[in-house]
This record gives C-alpha cells, structure tokens and sequence, in this order.
C-alpha cells in the first residue's frame, strides 16, 4: 500500500515540482531482514542486524563506505603520533544531534567515557580498552591517547561501537539509551516494537540532499519463503539475506533484482594442532587437498562466493593472495596421508552450528574427506551447547576440539582483527578465538609487529610475512568466503550490505 | 461453587511450586553459559566476568533459586538477558498476539471440528461421512510450514489480497489462524464422530429413539450433550498447546507471539526470559484445566463439583 502511494506520488512530481520546489514523493521504505534487533546502544551491541539498526540513527567519527574502506564521517582529519600511542581528532563543524544537543569535542568525550566505564558492563568494552583517555582539545578537536601503541585505532574507531550518542540522552536516559537512541545520523528514532524498528526522515542531516526517504521501518522475518513473498508481494523493497536456493525463484521476474557482494566471512575447518593426528603438517595439508573448493561453493551456497586463497578473505584490508586456493588432488592428499602414518586414514568428530546450511556444508565436507579414507562424525551443536564445549577451556590441553567447521568475519575490517584473534598464540579459548590452537613464533611476531605500528606501509609488511606463514602451516582447512546476497525489488536502490554483513541506508532511494 | 472454585486454586500453589523447580533447575542444566553467548566470540574473558556478575550468575544455586523465587512472588521478574528489556514487558508485548490468534483459532476450528463431526456422527457411513473424514486426515497431516508457505504464495504474492505476515488489522489473522487450526479442526472433528457414534448406541438413545423422539431431537438433546464430555477435554487441551505459542505458525508468518520469544530465549540462554514464560504457560494449563472441570459441570449436571 506505501508503495503504491509512493508511486502515484511519484507520477504527480514532475508536475508537482514546478509549483513548489520542496515538493517531495511520500517514501516509506521497508526492509525485512532474518532476526530480532537486540538493542539500539550501540556500545552494547554484537550482532550485525542491532549495529545495521543503530547505523541509521548514530555515527561515529569514522564509518565505512560501501566498500568497507574506512572514511572520516564526524571526524575531519585526523593526526597519529609516530608511535601509535595518541590521536588528535578535528571534529566536523555545526552538526546537531537528533535532540537538539550541539556536536562538539565535549560530545565525543562524554560518549566515549560512558562507553569505557566498566560499571556500565557494555559488551563492546574490550574495543575502548586501548584508550587511556579521551580530551577535549578545544570546541571541535579531541586528543585521544592510549595505554599502549595500536597502529589499526582509526578502524576501531569506524566501528560501530564508537559511535557517538547524544551528551543530553546519556544524562536523561542512562541505561534505557538502548530504548531511546540520539545521535546524528540520517534518520531519527520513532518507534521500536516487538519486531518492527521505524526511523523517519532527520530533517537536519548535515549531509545535503540526504536522506531521499522519509522513513524505514525493519522488519524481522525469520523465514526464507516469507521474506522473498514479502518482496514478490510488494511490501517490502529490500531483503537480506536472499536464500541462495531461492534465487532461481525469482532470476526472471522483471520486478527483482538479486544482488550479490563480496564478503569479508571466511569459512573454514579449525583443526586443533595441538592434538593427534593433526599435530602433523601433512595431514593438515591432506584436508587441505582433498575438499573440492568450487564444488564446496556450488553446494552449500549456490556459488555466490569465492575460495579462499589466503588467511584473510580478499576484501579484508591487508589481504595478501597466496596464488590460488589449495587445488583439489585426492591423490596427493591419500599420499601425505600415508606418509604421515595415516594410509588407512583415521576418524574424527567434526563439530559445527546446525543451521541447515551449516549442516549441508558438513555433510559434503564428510563426503570429501571420506573420499581419502578420514572419516568424521558430523557433529551439529547447539549455540549454547557449541560455546560449552569451545570455550570452557582453561589450558589448552583440557580442549577436546578436534575440527570445527565456522567461520569469522573481521567487524573492524582491518587485518589485525582478522588474524589476531584467530592466530595469535595468546588467542586461545576462553581469550578469543584461535580454536585451531596454532602459535607459531614468526606469526606472533608479525602480528605484535603490526599492532604496534601506525605506518600503512610497515603493517603491511608484517601482515605480508603473517599470512604466508599461516598458509604454509594450515592450521584450517581453508575453504571459502560466501558473497552476501540480498534482493530488492527494481525501482528502489542505495541500500548496501557491506563485506562484514551490517548495511548501509543512508541513501536509500526510489529511482 | 465458589468453596470448590478456592479449593481448586490453593491445590495449585504445590504445582506451581513443583514445576518452578523443575524449571529453574532445567534451565540452568541446559549447557552454555548465557555469559558467554551474550558477550559473543570476539569478547575477552574480563568482558565476561563483568557480564556474568551483571546478570547476578554468581553464589551457589539454591540462593539463585531462592532469590528468583521470591521475586517472581513478587512479580518482580527481573531483566532479559538478551535486550536487558524488563521480562514483563518482553512477555507482555508477545502475550496478545499470541492471545488473540488462539481465540480466533479455537473459535473457527471448534465450531467447525465439532460441526463436521456432529454431522459425520449421524449420517455415519454416508458420503458426507466419508468425505469429511478424508478432510479431517489431511488437516491433521499438513505440516504446517507447507501450508503456510503455499497459503502466502497463493494469496499475498499471486493475488495479493492478504499480507505477506505481522500483525495488526484482520487481515493478518486470516492465514495464520486458518493454518493453525486446521488440525485442530480435524483432531476436533474426529473426536466428536467417534463420541457421537458411541453416544448414539447407548440403551437411552434407542430407549428415546422408541418412544418415537425425532432423529434431530434425539442428536441435539440426547446425544450431543453427553458427547460433548471428551470434546471439552480435548478442546481445553489444544487452547492450552496453542496458548504456548506456535513456533511454526509464527515463524512463517512473522507472528510476534511466545513461540518464537521461547526458542530465541534458549538459544540465548536468556534465563529469566524462558523461566518466566514457563511459569506462564504452566500457570494457562493449571487454570484452563479449573476451567475444563467447571465446564463438565455444565454439560452434565450429573458430575457435581464436589
């Protein structure tokens, strides 16, 4: 019904506009996505769809475009001390927040303070944790230093958890912020129920020309075939994620398009180094060669996606390609198996998710592996039951991982994150994610080596050195990062899904 | 009466007791640390020790149950874990939907069930017998996702006369209640055949039936009342399933109702949240069964409520 007001409005401007120049199409925009928002503070916010939310209403200092490439937003410029240990930020001038509150260095400090406070318990703490403090310089400048050098600290600040809530709501709302977001960005708050987020037009938007919509409301539909007849139907113009499967429901009708992006999700076996049989590089390199990628792509997600061909997936800044993905040879894979010990093979538990399609790609990888004589037990866990097992871990030795199908997504898009968590040798369960438990004395160093470093050019150099040794080593068995995939119906464009899965709706807009 | 009506309540004080045990004691056994799932994979072990005394996760766990018990007997049910939104309001904004789709449900599936089955039961044997029959088998064995998925593609995107799913106008109502109770509708009608066909041979019907009672007066006044028994039972039964929230019903049709608020609990861990909308459910089932047995009464005058 909204559309269709939309477009008969949309016929009536032409005539419209020259009698009043501000004469503008009623636009209200829906977008159905997979699952709940959780919160709208966004220093308390994990999931991508609660930060895709929170994105329409608050900005940090600096954002990403659509490409995931850092860029400033409320920040102008920014200066780094040669040694990684202190920022000072020139604030954007004459900027409201949706309440009113005027956007200044004061701002910034009190948003930032709130967030760092550990008598908040805000989830996102651990990304503030580098700051030691945070200083107003003058009206629109801030001095931010920290407790020790960070040279990937601008990407913290493009996420979203550094986006910066209005100083008048943190006084007034306290804990219920989450209820009542304030910030700058493109739309404000108006109603936020069960599963039904709305934002609307903020009228003051300090980027001409935007917003082109007067409002968004997001809708949870959890359902594949519900959300894609949502779209078929005409009530909503934007759905993500669009279930690959289903694409072929939709290739030819001429009102919808599929749209499909690189991502920066990598999926992969973590296979536990430390334990037999995979203790031993060969085995490791067996796996490695025996899964086909390209039939891996096709069948779990329909073929939107591409091998991976290094640690970190090709839109992961810092990403350096290792010349192609392990090629699949069964033979070569049989034959490293044999000379490990192994020509019969051996059997294994291979844990993951029990979505379906995580089911699906277990499944063909048991097929693959099977094919060279290991045999793995497809284990599907339970969220809670998987965070049992994978992270009531004290020492490493108590582990009883074995292969774990996953996957990680790099949210401040900078290869530190990509690789820290996951290769670190101080990374291990319960301290982050590095559940292939790989410490290897050159990785670590590179990866000490790139945090302590502002200099683009220096970091590469050690991400460079990082990435070629984790591939030599295959702690994983690399397979692939899938595309994200969404749909939207043709006459409405200028929402996108970024590389990590969170969106941008800034310029949403019927066309 | 209202002796009896008291009598019934204070008896399930030591059922409610008994199933908030059980509960907590199954929540809290389930594996997964809700500090963990909530602080999520890319958070450090310090984020969740502060997270995990947030959520007051701490102290053996007699004392947590007997702190939750008291607050619940409070009403003061605490916060969800997940939106750290009041449970009172998480279960509150859920609870009508999921309300007003069980009424609309019971009350078309009922007349309908026992309508068909009143029917079958007295021309048993006929085609109408027959054919209802096969309708009712078939209710009862579509899945209801299907249903539900076949029912949107056909009248929201192919002819686009009802929403897609949500809630709202009455509109909404049509497809998901329609989905929901149509094996309701079937279990319904069959149930009230078979009663009906028992009730039929009874000495008093043929007794009536020989004192030269009309076939329609025989059916409505001497048959249907008694046979109405086991149908109340049953339908006392489904409003109480029902009233727990259909989790695919809802799912399909992006219902906001306690079905879908209960699985996204679990898997979040999201203790308070789950052990409140579980004292909730037990609490439908315990009234609705007072409810059941006062309606016994009502169709029979012969059970007394003693």
């Amino acid at each position: 019904m909204h559309r269709r007001t939309a477009l008969l409005m949309g016929a009536a401007l032409p005539l419209a506009a020259g009698f009043a120049r501000t004469a503008r199409a009623a636009s209200d925009v829906v977008v159905a996505l997979d699952a709940n928002i959780i919160g709208l503070d966004p220093a308390d916010l994990n999931d991508n769809l609660s930060m895709t939310a929170s994105r329409t209403m608050l900005q940090g200092l600096y954002g990403f475009d659509r490409t995931m490439k850092m860029i400033p937003v409320l920040a102008e410029s920014t200066e780094a001390s040669p040694d990684a240990m202190s920022y000072v930020v020139h604030l954007r001038k004459g900027i409201v927040f949706h309440d009113g509150a005027p956007f200044n260095a004061a701002a910034v400090k009190t948003s930032f303070d709130r967030a760092m406070d550990p008598a908040n318990h805000l989830k996102r703490a651990a990304l503030y944790a580098p700051i030691a403090k945070t200083e107003v310089v003058d009206e629109f400048t801030v001095k931010i230093s920290l407790k020790y050098p960070f040279g990937a600290f601008l990407n913290n600040l493009a996420h979203q958890a550094f986006a910066i809530s209005s100083p008048t709501a943190i006084a007034k709302y306290g804990k219920d912020i989450s209820r009542h977001p304030s910030g700058t960005g493109p739309y404000k708050f108006v109603s936020w129920e069960t599963d039904t987020l709305k934002v609307a037009r903020n009228e003051h938007y300090w980027k001409p020309g935007l917003p082109k919509v007067d409002s968004i409301t997001i809708k949870s539909v959890p359902e594949n075939g519900a959300r894609l007849a949502m779209l078929q139907a005409g009530e909503a113009q934007y759905i993500y994620p669009m279930p690959p499967e289903m694409v072929k429901v939709v290739e030819h009708d001429p009102k919808i398009e599929v749209v499909s992006a690189r991502s920066i999700y990598a999926s992969f076996v973590a296979m536990n180094v430390m334990r037999k049989p995979f203790n031993d590089i060969r085995v490791r390199e067996a796996l490695n060669y025996a899964v086909d990628k390209q039939a891996f792509l096709k069948v779990v997600v329909g073929g939107y996606g591409v091998p991976l061909d290094a640690p970190l997936p090709a839109n992961l800044s810092g990403y350096v390609s290792q010349g192609g993905p392990y090629p699949y040879d069964p033979a070569k894979a049989r034959k490293l198996l044999a000379e490990a010990g192994y020509p019969n093979g051996f059997e294994a538990p291979l844990w993951g998710g029990n979505a379906t399609t995580t089911q699906r790609a277990m499944q063909f990888l048991q097929q693959q592996f099977a094919a060279v004589g290991v045999k793995v037990s497809v284990e599907p866990l339970e969220s809670g039951t998987a965070a049992a097992k994978v992270w009531n871990v004290k020492t490493p030795e108590d582990a009883t991982t074995q292969m774990y199908y996953t996957g990680w997504s790099a949210s401040t898009g900078d290869a530190d994150w990509g690789l820290r968590p996951l290769f670190y040798g101080k990374s291990f369960p319960p301290n982050l994610f590095n559940v292939a438990y790989y410490a290897n004395p050159v990785v670590d160093k590179a990866i000490e080596d790139g945090l302590t470093t502002a200099d683009p050019a220096k970091r590469q150099a050690a991400y460079t050195i990082a990435e070629a040794q984790i591939w030599k080593d295959c702690p994983w068995v690399f397979l692939i990062s899938a595309n994200n995939v969404s749909a939207r119906v043709k006459n409405f464009d200028g929402v996108y899904v970024l590389p990590d899965g969170q969106m941008l709706m800034e310029d949403a807009a019927f066309v | 009466m209202l002796a009896y009506l008291a009598r019934r309540l204070a008896g399930t004080i030591p059922v409610l007791l008994a199933v908030s045990i059980f509960v907590f004691g199954f929540v809290h056994a389930l594996p997964g640390d809700p500090a963990r799932l909530e602080a999520g994979p890319e958070a450090t072990p310090a984020d969740i020790a502060l997270i995990r005394q947030d959520m007051g996760l701490d102290g053996p766990i007699w004392r947590q149950y007997l702190r939750w018990a008291g607050n619940t007997l409070e009403f003061r049910l605490g916060r969800s874990i997940k939106t750290r939104q009041p449970v009172a309001q998480v279960i509150g904004e859920r609870f009508m939907p999921t309300l007003w789709l069980t009424l609309v449900s019971m009350v078309w599936a009922t007349l309908a069930g026992v309508g068909i089955g009143v029917l079958s039961g007295v021309r048993r044997g006929s085609v109408v017998d027959r054919g209802s029959m096969v309708l009712a088998i078939s209710g009862v064995s579509f899945p209801g996702f299907w249903l539900g998925l076949l029912l949107i593609d056909l009248f929201s995107v192919r002819l686009g006369w009802l929403p897609t799913g949500g809630y709202g106008t009455w509109q909404h109502f049509v497809m998901p209640s329609f989905t929901l109770g149509i094996g309701v509708a079937a279990v319904m009608a069959r149930f009230t055949r078979s009663a009906f066909v028992e009730i039929m041979a009874e000495d008093y019907v043929r007794t009536a039936r020989m004192k030269g009672v009309s076939e329609r007066l025989v059916a409505w006044k001497h048959t249907l009342r008694n046979a109405m028994i086991p149908v109340i039972t049953l339908t006392g039964l489904q409003f109480g399933f029902l009233l727990g929230g259909a989790v695919v019903v809802e799912t399909v049709f992006s219902w906001p109702g306690l079905g879908r608020l209960l699985v996204d609990s679990v898997s979040y861990r999201d203790y308070p949240v789950i052990q409140a909308e579980i004292m909730l459910f037990s609490l439908e089932f315990v009234l609705i069964n007072l409810a059941v047995d006062v309606l016994y009464a009502v169709a029979n005058p012969e059970i007394r409520l003693k």
